[in-house]
């Protein structure tokens, strides 16, 4: 036996540890001469079953035929018998569907053209005899020579023999590559139910199969041989006619063979690692969800997830075989695992997802709902127009019901047809355009409590029906559809934060998809104190102490002047107003945005600020704010109606920026949302005019706009969005020359959450301001300018255990940082005394202030402390030293400076 | 260069020059003597003129020069105009004075500003005969200006319909209207129009601002083009209650879409023929319609057009996937079409289309308010007439699938009581009426918009 030929065990860790490390030319050599091994070890008859479902563009080309060839052999080699279930070849299906559709003539040649796919594919296998392919091109071309294109069962199979085809082409490859596989007709396997809720069309062309275990043919297919393939989406009825089993057939193909062979598991090969916690393309940071029990897989594939089509889950479920999804290109990749699991010790949820273009239809009325029978005629309305009902509320008076979009429902008059029907019992209101949001996990009654934050979201928009099922499964918010944009990804934050949606689990959540598929752009850097230490623990002396590292902040600084598209770049300054911080930033070219005259005062005090631009943009400041500001000749932002109503005096041939509300707002925590009707910030649009009325008889020059809608934002191409809106409305002001789009750069904080991409949001605005090229951009950032460049150092002091928690006290509390406290923001926190010990106790870390909400970070891994350890709170560069307080009279936190 | 002053302070306003080599028109202006407002026109592809025409497009330019002169001329609106190249006849003049006066007419209401006397043309001391055209012998093609709203694409529809050799032309670089264009299936032709940026210097300092008659200059543009290109006419989507004013200021009626109006067109197409060419035809096509006719047409034909055509006048140069993109929700301009689309499209289909109900939000009251005339006048916008606006709100308060909106509901509670039910009729909009100047070869596509 050659070394590589040992056990099927040991052939897999030799694989699992090296074949990644190795260059790819070896790892194909030696996965080649693993797959064309003339010898096999015979399989014991018992040998457990898998079965690996490939889609139409993995069975394409010859190249995903070698993965295909090398995902079976390697199975085999586990000491497996492979059943490989094949779609037909990407877009054959359709063409087939088509050439039903055609007129006789067309047909010949859209035929002629899927017979030549599949030679060619042949040829390019260089594989010359092929009879079993031949037989199923000639039972196609007979079928459609006879063509009775009414007759479903005629439909049925001609689309079924796309699956024929790229079945046969597959054995022959792999039989021929050292993979000896035998080819299964699935109809012999797959008998279709005749069930009576089913008409005839669905009977033919998305049919259900009752896949019960089936011991007997396993056994007896298992003496046939080791690796076999079939087709997909296809089946066969009682009279012996082919059917089709729908849209993801295959998927449920593969499920249904799963069952009857009591498969040790299902694979689902695809081109993405799984299920995610979100739609990837609305949500990079969506994590990968690595497992998931049937029910919650059931309703994340049916209320958003496209990997896989729900129907395939419930014959896996029935007979509790597990089913994998598993990226191709990354076969080590863990995937996602469907399988029953142990009941869990802490709920999460595990997805979130939005549906589209629902129309609800409310039903209001008082008298009669004690009357028996009254729902009932309510429903048979929407049976009589042909509308089925998804989601239902209700109340003492009144019932919702929700509608999926169809076309139906935008070009027919079907909604006038029922609304004047239900008009006859009830007062009936149709609201549309709506989504539907959906949290999905095991246990959402248990997770409530932690979702403030996401009904605050939810708190900013009408929201039209909740739905909760009793399988507790899931939670539905329907709303207006135009609220919907960028709603997943910040409620998907708001989830992680909240620890809802427990990404801390790694056993349950992996790599988010732009870890994954997303490149390196938006990886986060590593902190500047990892490398810092020895420096850090000197400084520790004094505690709780700010450090400061200037160079960090300078860079983030030079990163916002090379954008492109922004013209001038002002530092928050209420973010931080140390000295030393100002003078850096001054240094860097920036100017300073000052919300009082003590910020201003602050700006002035620095001699390289002091002629830096300045720009005052109170909010509810008192009158002499304003004049002060004026007297030192700084440009004004004006955000209400009040100062140029009742002062207009003072702003009389001044030019002045006004700060509007685009009518809502974004952010991490409704605390730092600063858009929207809830928001005490910025002039409503619908003000807009009267305030420009106001300015011109007062001879005010309006010079620019200003709007900024929150913090915290980690969306790159919201401030190319904000500009387009301001844009729009300067053209219709004139004379504007300024936007200022604000600030609210996201720091990402938690672990796992991908950093702003200022490539992409230069590039977004550019785009914008080729639209708009009279207009200068400014930016107002603060939080990511000196985030990252500030540290807070503090000493343990004491350590309690109480109720089955560990606590772990500081010298540093919300007196000296409020953010968790105010905002339940996320700092990282590590015990810098003990860097290289095993972070393995549970802790809370919390300050000596006499409030509960005294706490810096809960549920946090760190060594087990003692006193006089120094931990590092990280990211405490802004809104850490300047909203510090002498609360319970303690002394405010001392800082530090690094400047090399 | 010379220094900027504030253009208001300038004495005269004057028209410098005017050029056109191949396709590339230059439109100078200047105030005094300030530096020189050069406005850019490019004309793609243009074909060399045939000398027959070269007159004619001569006239064409001219005139173009003297209507794009407008934007420049509010900028500091002085007391004197100078016309450089020469005096005009009194046709000509006459037309430009009553397009300036009546143009600015919004613009001087919202400044308050007075235009009497200060809106003169110069026109020859010497009695001068004026020039008679000929026939061009214009190719028999036409040119259906696109705006990116609903009236051109019913017009392109309609001239579609009768197989007319239509080009869906359009000015300035807007990525919606070159989308909506595109979905026409037309040929295309972009006609490139750059603005002084000196004009920005000035509106920086404070130079006057506001509307213009925009229609009078693509008008002109659209002239210009038809000669270059070969075109014998030009089909505008004015309707009916385009004539209609928005108010009365200082003793005149204001009317914002004045270039749009009946008034307009017929001066304009008759000095068309006498002054560049007797065979070229410049009307409006729906000039018999209402706009709720209109927009019942494009309900029927418009369907293509639902996901990119916008009405909207908030500037939206970008073009966004997501109706937001392309209906800012709160002007005018949203609000008439919407409501006067609901009687004709199935509900969610309109909601899809807008991609929220105007209808339902409390907070638009006012603006349909305006939209109806109750408690305010008429909104500076090219919106239909307001009693149009009453029976499309009637209409849908007796609709089961509308009347619990929230606007619909508070007009048939609050509103519609005060109203004489006879003006309420939604059908007796949709009867086409009124004088027009469409040629009788177009006659067809007239009615073809009228039967929709």
């Amino acid at each position: 036996m050659r070394p590589w030929r040992g056990p099927p065990d040991c052939v897999l860790a030799v694989r699992k540890q090296h074949l990644r490390a190795l260059p790819a030319l070896w790892r194909a050599v030696f996965a080649c001469v693993l797959m064309t091994a003339p010898v096999q070890v015979p399989l014991a008859p018992d040998a457990p079953w898998v079965v690996l479902k490939f889609g139409g563009t993995s069975v394409a080309s010859v190249k995903c035929w070698r993965t295909i060839l090398a995902l079976a052999s390697r199975r085999r080699e586990e000491g497996m018998r492979v059943l490989v279930v094949v779609s037909a070849l990407a877009g054959v299906t359709d063409a087939l569907k088509a050439l039903c559709a055609y007129a006789p003539a067309a047909r010949a040649d859209a035929l002629a053209e899927i017979v030549a796919r599949h030679r060619q594919l042949a040829a390019d296998m260089r594989l010359a005899r092929l009879p079993l392919l031949e037989q199923w091109i000639a039972s196609l071309q007979a079928l459609v020579a006879g063509a009775v294109p009414e007759r479903l069962a005629w439909r049925a199979a001609v689309q079924g023999h796309g699956e024929l085809l790229s079945s046969a082409l597959g054995a022959a490859f792999m039989s021929a590559n050292g993979l000896p596989t035998r080819w299964l007709d699935a109809r012999d396997a797959l008998q279709a139910r005749e069930l009576p809720f089913l008409n005839q069309r669905a009977r033919a062309l998305s049919a259900q199969v009752q896949a019960e275990p089936d011991p007997a043919w396993a056994a007896r297919l298992a003496g046939t041989g080791e690796v076999f393939i079939t087709q997909g989406f296809i089946a066969r009825n009682a009279n012996g006619d082919t059917v089709l089993l729908g849209r993801g057939g295959s998927d449920t193909s593969a499920a249904y063979m799963g069952a009857r062979l009591r498969a040790a598991r299902v694979e689902i090969w695809t081109d993405v690692a799984g299920m995610f916690t979100a739609d990837p393309r609305q949500v990079p940071g969506a994590r990968l969800l690595q497992r998931l029990d049937y029910d919650e897989a059931q309703e994340i594939a049916t209320t958003g997830a496209k990997v896989l089509h729900a129907r395939c889950i419930s014959p896996c479920r029935r007979t509790r075989v597990p089913l994998w999804i598993k990226d191709t290109r990354f076969p080590d990749l863990a995937g996602t695992v469907i399988a029953p699991q142990p009941p869990e010790a802490v709920p999460s949820v595990k997805a979130i997802s939005s549906r589209r273009g629902i129309t609800l239809v409310s039903m209001e009325t008082s008298g009669m709902w004690q009357q028996v029978g009254f729902l009932a005629d309510v429903f048979a309305l929407f049976k009589k127009h042909g509308l089925s009902v998804d989601l239902i509320g209700s109340a003492e008076t009144n019932v919702t019901v929700s509608l999926d979009p169809s076309e139906n429902l935008l070009d027919s008059d079907v909604v006038a047809a029922l609304a004047s029907d239900l008009a006859q019992v009830c007062r009936v209101k149709v609201i549309a355009p709506c989504a539907a949001v959906t949290l999905a996990g095991r246990g959402m009654r248990a997770m409530l409590h932690r979702l403030a934050g996401v009904m605050a979201e939810f708190g900013q928009m009408r929201v039209h029906l909740i739905s909760q099922s009793s399988n507790n499964l899931n939670l539905t918010f329907v709303v207006d559809e135009a609220k919907l944009d960028g709603l997943l990804p910040r409620l998907h934050e708001l989830l992680i934060r909240a620890g809802a949606l427990r990404t801390d689990d790694s056993a349950l959540f992996g790599p988010s998809w732009q870890t994954l598929y997303g490149g390196t752009a938006a990886r986060a850097e590593a902190p500047w104190w990892r490398t810092g230490r020895t420096r850090l623990l000197e400084l520790a002396t004094a505690t709780p102490r700010y450090v400061y590292h200037l160079p960090t902040m300078r860079a983030r600084a030079q990163r916002l002047r090379a954008l492109q598209a922004v013209d001038r770049v002002y530092y928050a300054v209420k973010a931080n107003s140390h000295p030393a911080i100002l003078r850096a930033l001054a240094g860097a070219g920036l100017g300073f945005e000052c919300v009082s005259p003590g910020e201003l005062d602050a700006v002035d005090a620095i001699a390289e600020a002091r002629s830096a631009p300045h720009l005052f943009t109170p909010n509810f400041a008192p009158r002499t704010d304003y004049a002060q500001a004026l007297q030192r000749g700084v440009l004004l932002t004006l955000d209400a109606l009040h100062p140029l109503q009742h002062w207009p005096e003072l702003f009389a041939d001044r030019e002045v920026l006004l700060r509007v509300d685009l009518g809502h707002g974004y952010g991490h925590h409704a605390k730092v949302r600063t858009g929207g009707a809830a928001s005490k910030f910025g002039l409503p649009l619908e003000q807009l005019d009267v305030c420009l009325e106001l300015a011109r008889a007062n001879r005010v020059r309006v010079v620019g706009l200003h709007a900024h809608l929150g913090s915290g934002v980690l969306d790159a191409t919201h401030w190319a969005a904000v500009c387009n809106q301001l844009a729009s409305l300067a053209d219709r002001v004139g004379g504007v020359r300024i936007l200022n789009l604000g600030g609210g750069l996201g720091v990402p904080s938690h672990p796992g959450e991908a950093a702003l991409d200022l490539g992409v949001l230069d590039a977004a605005l550019l785009e914008v301001k080729r639209a708009y090229p009279q207009y200068e951009l400014w930016l107002e950032p603060g939080r990511w300018l000196v985030a990252d460049g500030g540290v807070l150092l503090a000493h343990v002091t004491q350590a309690k255990r109480k109720g089955g928690r560990d606590y772990l006290g500081c010298d540093a509390g919300m007196h000296v940082l409020i953010r968790p406290a105010l905002y339940d923001a996320w700092h990282e926190i590590v015990n810098l005394s003990r860097l290289d010990v095993p972070a393995d106790v549970l802790y809370q870390v919390v300050g000596p202030i006499c409030e509960s909400g005294d706490v810096l970070g809960a549920d946090r891994h760190l060594p087990r402390g003692e006193e006089g350890d120094v931990l590092l709170i990280a990211q405490a560069g802004a809104y850490g030293e300047s909203m510090a307080s002498h609360y319970n009279l303690r002394p405010l936190a001392e800082s530090a400076v690094i400047d090399a | 260069m010379n220094a900027i002053a504030d253009p208001r302070r300038a004495r005269v306003f004057r028209f410098v020059r005017c050029t056109c080599v191949r396709g590339d028109a230059e439109l100078v202006y200047a105030f005094d003597g300030g530096p020189e407002l050069i406005e850019r026109i490019h004309f793609p592809a243009a074909p060399a003129l045939p000398a027959a025409r070269r007159l004619a497009f001569n006239a064409a330019l001219r005139w173009l020069h003297l209507v794009a002169g407008i934007s420049y001329f509010k900028a500091g609106i002085p007391p004197c105009i100078e016309v450089e190249p020469g005096a005009l006849d009194g046709a000509t003049a006459d037309l430009l004075d009553d397009l300036y006066l009546n143009g600015l007419g919004e613009f001087a209401y919202r400044n308050g500003v007075e235009l009497r006397g200060r809106i003169a043309f110069p026109r020859a001391v010497a009695r001068q005969s004026e020039p008679v055209s000929r026939a061009l012998d214009l190719p028999r093609r036409v040119l259906v200006p696109i705006g990116g709203g609903k009236d051109s694409l019913v017009v392109a529809e309609a001239l579609k319909s009768i197989g007319a050799a239509a080009t869906a032309a359009w000015v300035g670089a807007s990525p919606l209207i070159a989308a909506v264009a595109a979905r026409t299936g037309l040929p295309t032709l972009n006609i490139g129009r750059e603005l002084s940026p000196t004009l920005f210097e000035y509106n920086r300092m404070g130079a006057w601002n506001g509307h213009i008659p925009v229609t009078a200059i693509n008008s002109a543009l659209l002239v210009c083009a038809a000669i270059l290109y070969g075109f014998d006419a030009v089909a505008f989507a004015n309707e009916r209650s385009a004539s209609a004013a928005t108010l009365e200021y200082a003793g005149r009626a204001v009317n914002h879409q004045w270039s749009k109006g009946w008034a307009f067109e017929q001066a304009f197409a008759g000095w068309v023929r006498s002054h560049v060419g007797a065979d070229l035809d410049y009307f409006s096509l729906l000039r018999r319609c209402s706009e709720l006719a209109v927009t019942r047409a494009f309900a029927r034909t418009g369907t293509a057009y639902f996901d990119v055509f916008s009405s909207c006048n908030r500037n939206f140069k970008l073009l966004g996937p997501k109706p937001v993109d392309r209906w800012c929700g709160h002007c005018p301009k949203c609000h008439f079409v919407f409501l006067a689309l609901a009687p004709f499209l199935p509900k969610p289909r309109l909601l899809q289309i807008f991609g929220r109900n105007l209808l339902d939000d409390e907070t638009q009251a006012a603006g349909f308010d305006a939209l109806i005339e109750y408690h305010e006048h008429k909104p500076f916008e090219c919106v239909g007439e307001a009693s149009e606006a009453r029976a499309a709100l009637a209409a849908l308060a007796a609709r089961p699938e509308w009347r619990e909106d929230a606007l619909v509901a508070r007009f048939h509670e609050l509103i519609q009581p005060q109203l004489p039910a006879a003006g309420l009729v939604l059908d007796a909009w949709l009867v086409a009426g009124g004088a027009h100047g469409v040629p009788a070869r177009f006659a067809g596509a007239m009615d073809a918009v009228c039967r929709a």
